[in-house]
C-alpha cells in the first residue's frame, strides 16, 4: 500500500487523497480558510502552506536513491505547496507546521498579509468564539503587523438578499460563498467583484442573493463577513447552548443543532450527517426557532363559554379529558396520530387507547406536491410520516376524514395544524369535543375544546423517521416548567449552567413553558382512567417499541446516538409518496 | 432587467466565431466583453446582462470579470479616457503629481468624467511599461510616456482637436547602446 511520511511518522494511503484532507482525518492540524470538503481546492488563501519533497528513484530500476546514511533521497518542491490541492504520491515526505521552522514561518507571514486590511472588530463581530480566523490567528499568527498604514474600508452592511447581510471589510475572499452558489446550491448568484484589496462577494447589479441555501454560506464563511440578517448581533457564540436534533420543517431530517439561550432557541444551524444532508440545510429549517419560542401553549385551556378559552388548572384538564371519555364509548372516538409528532409520542397515544379500547388510528399525511427539489427540500413536510405509519396509524384522506369527523363525538388529536394547513375548516371541529395536545397556539387549537400543552421537538428527546426510513433522535435543548438542566440526564450542560450564577442576565428562569411530554401526560390520564399503562422515559419507550413493532427491532436510542441515526429495513422511499 | 441594449447581427457573428475558438463558452467572456465596449462604448450593467445572455453564462460571472479589469468600463465614460498608472515605479517618479496636474486641469477627480463628456481620469495600477514612468495609457490604446506637466499640456490640446497622440517608439536601454 503507498505510503507517507508526515512530520516524521508513516502512514498509510489508499487512492488518491488530497493532503490536507488526509492530515485533518488522521487527527492532525494545519490552519486553512478557503478550502471545504463538498467544494472544489482553489488554494486561494495559501494558508495551508507545508513543505513536500518525493523520494527520488532510479529511472531503470525504479528503486529509491539512497545517500550514505542508507536514507533515502528526497527532492524537496523548490517552494511551500497548498496542503489542500496537493495529490498524495508514494513516499511522499512532508512537513507541517509542527515539525518545520520555515512552514511556521510561512503560515505566519499569510496570516500578515490576510489580515493587513482585517478590521479590528472582535468585540462587535458575531463570529467572535467560532471564528477560524480569530482561532487561527491565535494560534498561528504574528504577534502584530508590519503594515502600519490606514487600513482600506468597505461596506459594513450590504444586503446581498432577503436573509444574508455582508460586512466586506472583514471578508478574506477565500471564495467559498461563491462556490457554494456554483458548485452546491447552483444557483450562481454571487461572484467576486474587482479585484486586489478593493474586492469582495455580491451579487450580479440587480439580482438579489435569495438562494433557498443562502443562509449556508454564513455558516462556511471563515470570518465575520456573511452574517444572518435574522440573527445578527442577537447573541454571543459563548452565550449559548448548543444541543443536537432534527429539523421538523420537512421529511428530509436534516441534521441540526439547537442554539439556546435562557430557553429560547435563537438559531438553527445544521449539523453534519454524511448520510442525510452532510453541511447543508435549507434556509426555511432555520426559521423553526420561532415555533420553538413564540405562541407557545402555556398552561392547558378550556373553551368556556361561546369560543372563548380560558387557562384551566392541569387537573381540571386531564378530569375533563376523562369524563368526555367516560361519557362515550370506545367508537366514538376518533384518535388522530401526526406526523408532526415523535415515535414516542404517537406510540403512547396508540397504546393509551387501544387499551381503553379504541381500534382504529389514523393520521393526515402532509404532502405538498412539488415542493421538494431533489436536496433538501422534501414534498413532505412532517418529519415523521414513516414513523407514524410504522406504528399502525393509517392515513386518511381529507375527504375520509371530513366524513369519519362527522360521526365521532370525542376527537383527540396529536399534534397536527390541521384547520392551518387546509385540511379541515374549524366548522368542521364544531359538533364533536375536540382534545388537541398541541406545541403553539394556531387557528387549529383555537377551534378546539379542550388545549393541553405538549413539548416540542426542543424540550423533549424523541425519535423521527425520514422520507428515506432513517430513524433519528432529539435532544432536549431548553427547560420547561418542569424540568431542569442538572437533573434531565438527556439535557447536556452549556458553559452557562456550569458558570453562570443567578445574577448573571443568562441564567434565569423566563422562558420556560407550562408543557409535559405526552407521555406523562398518557401515564396522568392512564392513572385517572384506572388502565395498566405506564410509561417511563423516552429512551425506555424506544425500548419498548423496539421490542413490540418490527419495524423498529434493535433501535434504541444508544444505537442512534453511536450510528447518527439508523437506517430501518422494510421502510422504502416509494411508500411515502402518499 | 429589461435591456436597452442589443448586439447588432455583424457582432452576434463575431460573437459565434470568438466562441467557436473555446472548447468551452466560459473563456469567451473577455473577447466578448470588447465587443460590447467597442459597440456601446461602456459595460454598465445592463450590457453585462447582455452579454451573459448572449453567452448562457451566469450574470454574476460575467458581472465578476468585467469588474476584475479596469479596462473595461463599468459606467459610461468620457470620450477620451486617461489611465494614470500609480504604481511602485511611477509613483517614485512622480504619477501622483500627474494624476494631480490632470485633476486640477481639467476639474475632476480620479473616477469622473469631465461635463462635455470629453476626458475620464482614472488612477490605475502597473500598466507594464515602468521603464518610462511615469505613464499613462489613452483609452486602452496608445502608451504616453515619461510624462511631464508640458507633456500632458499638449495632449490635452490634441485630443482636444480629436487627435490622439502617436504611439512612441521607446527602444530598451541596451537597444539604444547597440545602436
Ligand atoms: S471575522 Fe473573526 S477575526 Fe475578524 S473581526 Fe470577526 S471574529 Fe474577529
Ligand atoms: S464572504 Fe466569507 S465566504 Fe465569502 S469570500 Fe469572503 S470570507 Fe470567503
Ligand atoms: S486552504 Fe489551501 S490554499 Fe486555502
Ligand atoms: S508602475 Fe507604472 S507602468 Fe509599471
Amino acid at each position: 500500500m503507498p505510503e507517507i511520511f508526515i512530520d516524521g511518522e508513516r502512514y498509510e494511503f489508499e487512492g488518491k487523497p488530497k493532503l490536507l484532507q488526509f492530515i485533518l482525518d488522521n487527527g492532525k492540524e494545519v490552519p486553512f480558510f478557503c478550502y471545504h470538503p463538498e467544494m472544489s481546492a482553489p488554494a486561494n488563501c495559501r494558508q495551508c502552506y507545508v513543505k513536500v519533497g518525493t523520494p527520488v528513484q532510479n529511472r531503470e530500476t525504479g528503486e529509491y536513491e539512497l545517500d550514505e546514511n542508507g536514507e533515502r533521497v528526497i527532492r524537496w518542491f523548490p517552494k511551500m505547496q497548498t496542503s489542500c490541492s496537493m495529490e498524495m504520491t508514494d513516499g511522499m515526505v512532508v512537513h507541517t507546521q509542527e515539525t518545520s521552522e520555515e512552514v511556521a514561518r510561512a503560515q505566519k507571514d499569510t496570516m500578515e498579509l490576510i489580515l493587513i486590511n482585517h478590521p479590528l472588530d472582535c468585540p462587535i463581530c458575531d463570529q467572535a468564539g467560532e471564528c477560524p480566523l480569530q482561532i487561527q490567528t491565535y494560534k498561528y499568527g504574528p504577534e502584530g503587523s508590519r503594515f502600519e498604514v490606514k487600513k482600506v474600508h468597505k461596506p459594513k452592511r450590504v444586503e446581498l438578499g432577503p436573509r444574508v447581510t455582508l460586512d466586506a471589510e472583514r471578508c478574506i475572499n477565500c471564495t467559498r460563498c461563491v462556490r457554494f452558489t456554483e458548485e452546491i446550491s447552483g444557483t450562481h448568484q454571487l461572484t467576486i467583484s474587482s479585484r486586489g484589496d478593493k474586492n469582495y462577494p455580491i451579487t450580479a447589479p440587480g439580482m438579489e442573493f435569495d438562494d433557498p441555501y443562502s443562509l449556508n454560506t454564513v455558516d462556511i464563511c471563515p470570518v465575520g463577513a456573511l452574517t444572518s440578517t435574522d440573527f445578527r448581533f442577537k447573541a454571543r457564540v459563548w452565550e449559548m447552548n448548543q444541543t443536537p436534533s432534527i429539523d421538523i420543517t420537512g421529511g428530509k431530517g436534516t441534521n441540526v443543532d439547537l442554539w439556546t439561550r435562557d430557553n429560547l432557541v435563537l438559531r438553527l444551524t445544521p449539523r453534519y450527517n454524511k448520510n442525510v444532508n452532510t453541511h447543508w440545510m435549507p434556509d426555511e429549517a432555520r426559521q423553526a426557532y420561532r415555533k420553538f419560542n413564540e405562541n407557545r401553549i402555556s398552561r392547558p385551556s378550556i373553551k368556556a363559554d361561546g369560543d372563548n378559552q380560558i387557562k384551566t388548572s392541569w387537573n381540571n384538564a386531564i378530569e375533563t379529558f376523562a369524563e368526555k371519555l367516560e361519557s362515550v364509548k370506545p367508537a366514538d372516538v376518533m384518535v388522530l396520530g401526526s406526523a408532526h409528532a415523535s415515535v414516542e409520542e404517537n406510540y403512547s397515544l396508540m397504546k393509551l387507547f387501544s387499551t381503553w379500547g379504541v381500534n382504529d388510528f389514523h393520521f393526515s399525511p402532509d404532502v405538498k406536491d412539488g415542493f421538494g427539489d431533489n436536496f433538501l427540500l422534501t414534498d413532505d413536510q412532517a418529519p415523521n410520516t414513516n414513523g407514524v405509519k410504522a406504528l399502525g396509524f393509517n392515513e386518511i384522506s381529507t375527504d375520509d376524514l371530513k366524513t369519519a369527523i362527522k360521526s365521532a363525538k370525542v376527537i383527540v388529536l396529536l399534534n397536527d395544524e390541521l384547520v392551518d394547513r387546509g385540511v379541515l375548516g374549524s366548522e368542521d371541529l364544531e359538533k364533536p369535543f375536540v382534545i388537541s395536545l398541541a406545541t403553539n397556539e394556531t387557528e387549529t387549537s383555537k377551534s378546539t375544546d379542550l388545549v393541553i400543552p405538549i413539548t416540542c421537538i426542543a424540550e423533549h428527546a424523541a425519535s423521527y423517521v425520514n422520507v428515506e426510513g432513517r430513524i433519528q433522535r432529539s435532544l432536549p435543548a431548553k427547560e420547561t416548567k418542569y424540568t431542569h438542566r442538572k437533573m434531565d440526564l438527556e439535557m447536556s450542560e452549556g458553559r452557562l449552567d456550569r458558570y453562570g450564577t443567578n445574577f448573571d442576565n443568562w441564567v434565569n428562569e423566563d422562558n420556560k413553558i407550562d408543557c409535559t411530554p405526552t407521555w406523562e401526560l398518557m401515564n396522568n390520564l392512564a392513572k385517572r382512567l384506572g388502565l395498566s399503562v405506564q410509561f417511563g422515559s423516552s429512551r425506555e419507550i424506544m425500548d419498548e417499541i423496539a421490542s413490540s413493532v418490527s419495524t423498529f427491532e434493535g433501535v434504541s436510542f444508544e444505537r442512534m446516538d453511536d450510528e447518527n441515526g439508523i437506517q430501518l429495513t422494510g421502510i422504502t422511499k416509494e411508500e411515502v409518496s402518499a | 432587467m429589461a435591456n436597452n441594449y442589443e448586439f447588432t447581427p455583424e457582432d452576434l457573428k463575431e460573437i459565434e466565431t470568438i466562441k467557436a475558438k473555446f472548447p468551452e463558452v466560459m473563456p469567451a467572456t473577455l473577447p466578448t466583453l470588447w465587443v460590447a465596449q467597442r459597440r456601446f462604448g461602456h459595460v454598465e450593467p445592463e450590457v453585462q446582462h447582455l452579454v451573459a445572455e448572449t453567452l448562457g453564462l451566469p450574470v454574476s460571472h460575467v458581472h465578476g470579470v468585467a469588474t476584475f479589469y479596469t479596462q473595461y468600463y463599468k459606467e459610461k465614460m468620457g470620450k477620451y479616457v486617461l489611465d494614470v498608472c500609480t504604481t511602485t515605479s511611477c509613483q517614485l517618479c512622480g504619477g501622483y503629481d500627474m494624476l494631480h496636474y490632470l485633476e486640477n486641469k481639467l476639474g475632476i477627480k480620479a473616477g469622473e468624467t469631465t461635463k462635455d463628456g470629453m476626458f475620464s481620469i482614472q488612477s490605475v495600477e502597473c500598466l507594464g511599461a515602468c521603464g518610462y514612468a511615469p505613464m499613462m495609457q489613452i483609452t486602452n490604446d496608445v502608451y504616453v510616456n515619461n510624462l511631464t506637466e508640458e507633456k500632458l499640456d499638449e495632449v490635452i490640446e490634441s485630443l482636444k482637436a480629436d487627435k490622439m497622440p502617436e504611439f512612441e517608439s521607446v527602444g530598451m536601454p541596451q537597444h539604444t547602446e547597440r545602436s
